[in-house]
């Protein structure tokens, strides 16, 4: 159970849905005492919802809310008694700005001398003295949106809600209106929540940020972690400009090719095997040199400069790097559109100055690994046509899209012994032989294999089994990999028969140990299910009764694939499945 | 005012005031005064007794009685409507919208005779009205539903924009301030609508007063009883007694005009509250 005392909002497992699809997908999160939180996410991400949801606005399909340990959930907005800024001030245009402020006193009945002694009290706040008798009309849209903070928080309320309240503002009136804004509630210590796009503004305003996407609130922490040690590549890319690297990971180092590398952050990798990774190096993190040796930090390629552009303070670039496969690759570099990006300070440029189609040497002052299994796509077939084919798969073309990620293809000659694809998650069609294609493939190197059936949909449920305990942490972060890029839920499955008592409990506790760890590790919120019955029959059955279901099925043998499960990988039912392999050591 | 700029792509504040003020008198001011002229050819003795006539006092109250009564009724049910169509989407919404604006459309003789054939005795509803003692057609009840009939839209279709350019959230800020919704429906939606609400009203009103055509049918004109103004100058029209018939026009025009006149002056002060300060 959540400590729910301490913590100003606590959100439990919260979910809505519109017409089926979940718009707030899982999300729990706790805010505490005084803290200035700041939901950040494009439009559509569902931040706005969920703020919605904590006002009472909106109600949610599952899950709880509480405000300072009470449960609000089934609570209507006006008992709640938070208070809440809406884009478009929301103002009563018909009344004053005095009149508009003691709304909230006058429902409550309150004294006229108290009423006034609040609402002067309240104008200051906001520096608008002297404006009571105006009437929103007469206001600029700053003081407009001055007013409705000023109303908001008449009646004292322990939780501001701010929902994107700069939107329809010019950037100086921003400005103004957002330290406003920090004052009065650095001043009043009331909890607050602002929903916005901008991750300036987010960076400008928090203690605390939330990054959603597709419903989910991917990652929580503050601004500058964030910023320097993201988890995710929606998080890496969203807050600010970032430049995504494939790199190998190997037991002790990692290296672009034939180029090692120093990280700031190294991933646990099972022994023995290399492991392709993505790593984020920032624009400012970026050297530049005229030779490799000239550099001060890690040579990662060399690169022609193809754009220049002076911005004031800063000097941005933008450079094309030269196809080498000893040196570093961008992520997706199928598109030949993709640039590394640069920025430079000015004693930078009068040391080294630069112009369009200087030929340099690149280094790398910072770089962070991310920690996410999934780095890109390779799909895996007889011919041409068959690979092209999988590559547009609709499913793997959403993935790969989603994941900032490209799709390499691959091809696998009949009969000859031939190696696995060096990295990445092989994909292949289902059907007849995939079973056996599949088992190949891992018995060749491969970690994970993605078996599409044709036509394959954005599922609505990731089902999660696991075989053998070696692989459940594996499987868990590559399902959680997976979810941050899909409007999807989570569900993780154990089989034990009706009759067996011990077995039941073993299977629960373990399902309680992978939901505590997927929440610990990767944020994530899964659904557990203990389903009766025996072996793959009983997953079978249950993924029938699903809509869109999608499995990541971890396996610790390679002949774990095999019986009930082959019949899945040949294509019946059709259903798309993710095999994580880890071998035993 | 020296330097000032022509407000609107449209020349010349002379020029435009000048044609306002020669198209109300061509239009308007003319034909009334033509009405006001021809009813001075009485001598005021007979001028009085004509407007004082019972059977003239009558109407007048029935006239205006109806009208207001049915401009009340619309007032209500126009707004709830007009409420549906802007809050709510279902199925069949653009067709009711649609429905809303057939009396408009309707020949007034053809909504008089359907109205007639409905709640006659033996009509499709008065079948049912006339055994609980409700009888509809040929009283002044049967007037009030025509005029609430064709007076109907114009409420609808008034309080719609105002409701649509009404957000939502002003209601959800009333909410999370604490309001209960009866409060926030007195407090902040009817406020605001208020204007829209009471032009509403006095279209519906004005049209009601005006109206001949489909309450004739339903009215069955008995006088003292059941005939209407415009009836009334219609029969002493049909008795060549144009004076009488003019003086008549003469006072439903007086007590339209001051009527509208203070609806007017409630809209002003209304409006005011609302937009003003807005260059």
């Amino acid at each position: 159970m959540l400590t729910w005392a301490d913590m100003s909002i606590t959100l439990d497992q919260v979910t809505k849905r519109y017409h089926g699809q979940p718009v707030v997908n899982d999300v729990s999160l706790e805010v505490p005492e005084g803290e200035f939180f700041v939901l950040l996410g494009p439009s559509g991400s569902g931040k706005s919802t969920l703020l919605r949801s904590i006002a009472g606005l909106s109600g949610i399909d599952h899950g709880q809310i509480a405000l300072h340990g009470q449960d609000v959930t089934q609570m209507g907005a006006r008992d709640r008694g938070v208070g809440f800024v809406f884009q478009n001030y929301a103002l009563f245009r018909h009344m004053t700005v005095g009149e508009n402020i003691e709304f909230a006193l006058r429902v409550r009945r309150m004294k006229t001398a108290e009423r006034r002694a609040r609402r002067a009290e309240l104008l200051r706040l906001v520096a608008l003295e002297g404006m009571d008798d105006r009437l929103p009309s007469q206001l600029s849209g700053g003081q407009q949106q001055r007013v409705a903070v000023a109303r908001a928080l008449a009646h004292k309320p322990q939780v501001l809600l701010l929902d994107e309240p700069f939107g329809a503002l010019d950037a100086k009136i921003r400005d103004e209106l957002r330290s406003t804004i920090r004052v009065v509630q650095r001043e009043l210590g009331v909890t607050t929540v602002l929903v916005t796009h901008d991750q300036e503004e987010a960076f400008a305003l928090a203690d605390r940020i939330g990054v959603m996407n597709l419903g989910r609130l991917l990652e929580v922490g503050q601004p500058q972690e964030l910023y320097a040690r993201p988890a995710t590549r929606f998080v890496a890319t969203f807050l600010g400009a970032a430049n995504l690297l494939l790199a190998q990971q190997g037991p002790d180092a990692i290296r672009f090719g034939s180029t090692p590398v120093d990280a700031a952050a190294r991933n646990p990798v099972a022994p023995g095997r290399e492991h392709e990774v993505v790593t984020v190096m920032r624009p400012e993190e970026v050297e530049i040199a005229a030779t490799r040796e000239a550099l001060g930090s890690n040579y990662i390629a060399r690169a022609t400069v193809e754009e220049l552009l002076f911005t004031g303070a800063m000097e941005r670039l933008r450079l094309r790097l030269f196809d080498d496969p000893d040196a570093a690759r961008l992520v997706g570099s199928a598109d030949a559109t993709q640039r590394i990006e640069a920025t430079r300070s000015q004693p930078e440029q009068r040391a080294f100055p630069l112009q369009v189609g200087d030929t340099v040497a690149l280094g790398a002052r910072r770089l962070h690994v991310l920690p996410t299994p999934l780095s890109s796509f390779v799909a895996c077939a007889a011919t041409q046509a068959e690979a092209d084919a999988i590559a547009a798969n609709p499913l793997l073309d959403a993935l790969a899209t989603r994941m900032k990620t490209r799709v390499a293809v691959h091809l696998l000659d009949e009969g000859v012994q031939q190696r696995a694809p060096a990295a990445g998650v092989a994909a292949i069609a289902s059907g007849p032989g995939a079973g056996a294609l599949a088992a190949s493939l891992l018995r060749r190197g491969a970690h994970e294999v993605l078996v599409l059936p044709p036509g394959a949909a954005l599922p609505r449920q990731i089902c999660i089994q696991w075989m053998g305990d070696g692989v459940r942490h594996a499987t868990l972060a590559v399902a959680a990999s997976l979810l941050r890029h899909l409007p999807a839920e989570a569900i993780c499955y154990a089989v034990a028969p009706e009759a067996r008592r011990d077995q039941r409990s073993a299977a629960m506790r373990a399902l309680l140990d992978a939901r505590s760890e997927a929440k610990a590790a990767h944020g994530l919120e899964v659904r557990t299910e203990l389903l009766s019955g025996s072996g793959p029959a009983a997953l079978l059955a249950q993924l029938s009764t699903l809509e869109a279901p999608m499995l990541v099925l971890g396996v610790t043998r390679i002949e774990d694939i095999s019986g009930a499960f082959a019949t899945l990988v040949n294509g019946a039912p059709a259903v798309p499945v993710l095999v994580v392999y880890r071998g035993a050591a | 005012m020296r330097g000032q700029r022509d407000p609107s792509v449209i020349p010349g504040f002379g020029i435009t005031l000048g044609f306002t003020t020669f198209f109300l008198c061509a239009i308007v001011l003319l034909p009334l005064t033509a009405l006001v002229m021809r009813s001075a050819s009485m001598d005021w003795a007979r001028f009085v007794h004509v407007i004082t006539d019972p059977r003239a006092l009558a109407s007048y109250r029935l006239s205006f009685g109806a009208s207001l009564v049915a401009a009340t009724i619309n007032l209500v049910f126009g707004f709830i409507i007009a409420w549906t169509l802007v809050r709510y989407r279902f199925p069949g919404r653009r067709f009711v919208d649609a429905i809303i604006d057939m009396p408009f459309a309707l020949p007034t003789a053809v909504s008089g005779i359907a109205l007639a054939a409905v709640f006659a005795g033996n009509g499709l509803i008065g079948q049912y009205l006339e055994p609980l003692g409700i009888k509809v057609a040929y009283t002044p009840l049967g007037i009030t539903v025509a005029l609430t009939l064709i007076g109907l839209p114009f409420v609808v279709r008034t309080v719609q924009p105002a409701l649509q350019e009404l957000p939502r959230d002003v209601e959800e800020a009333a909410e999370i301030l604490g309001a209960s919704p009866r409060y926030a429906f007195i407090r902040v939606i009817l406020p605001a609508v208020l204007p829209a609400l009471l032009t509403g009203f006095t279209l519906a009103f004005a049209r009601g007063v005006g109206e001949y055509g489909s309450v004739i049918f339903i009215a069955g004109n008995i006088p003292l009883k059941t005939e209407i103004t415009p009836q009334l100058i219609i029969i002493r029209l049909e008795e060549y007694d144009y004076a009488a018939a003019a003086a008549l026009g003469c006072v439903m025009l007086i007590i339209s005009f001051f009527m509208l006149f203070m609806i007017n002056l409630l809209q002003v002060w209304g409006r005011r509250r609302l937009v003003a300060g807005r260059n």
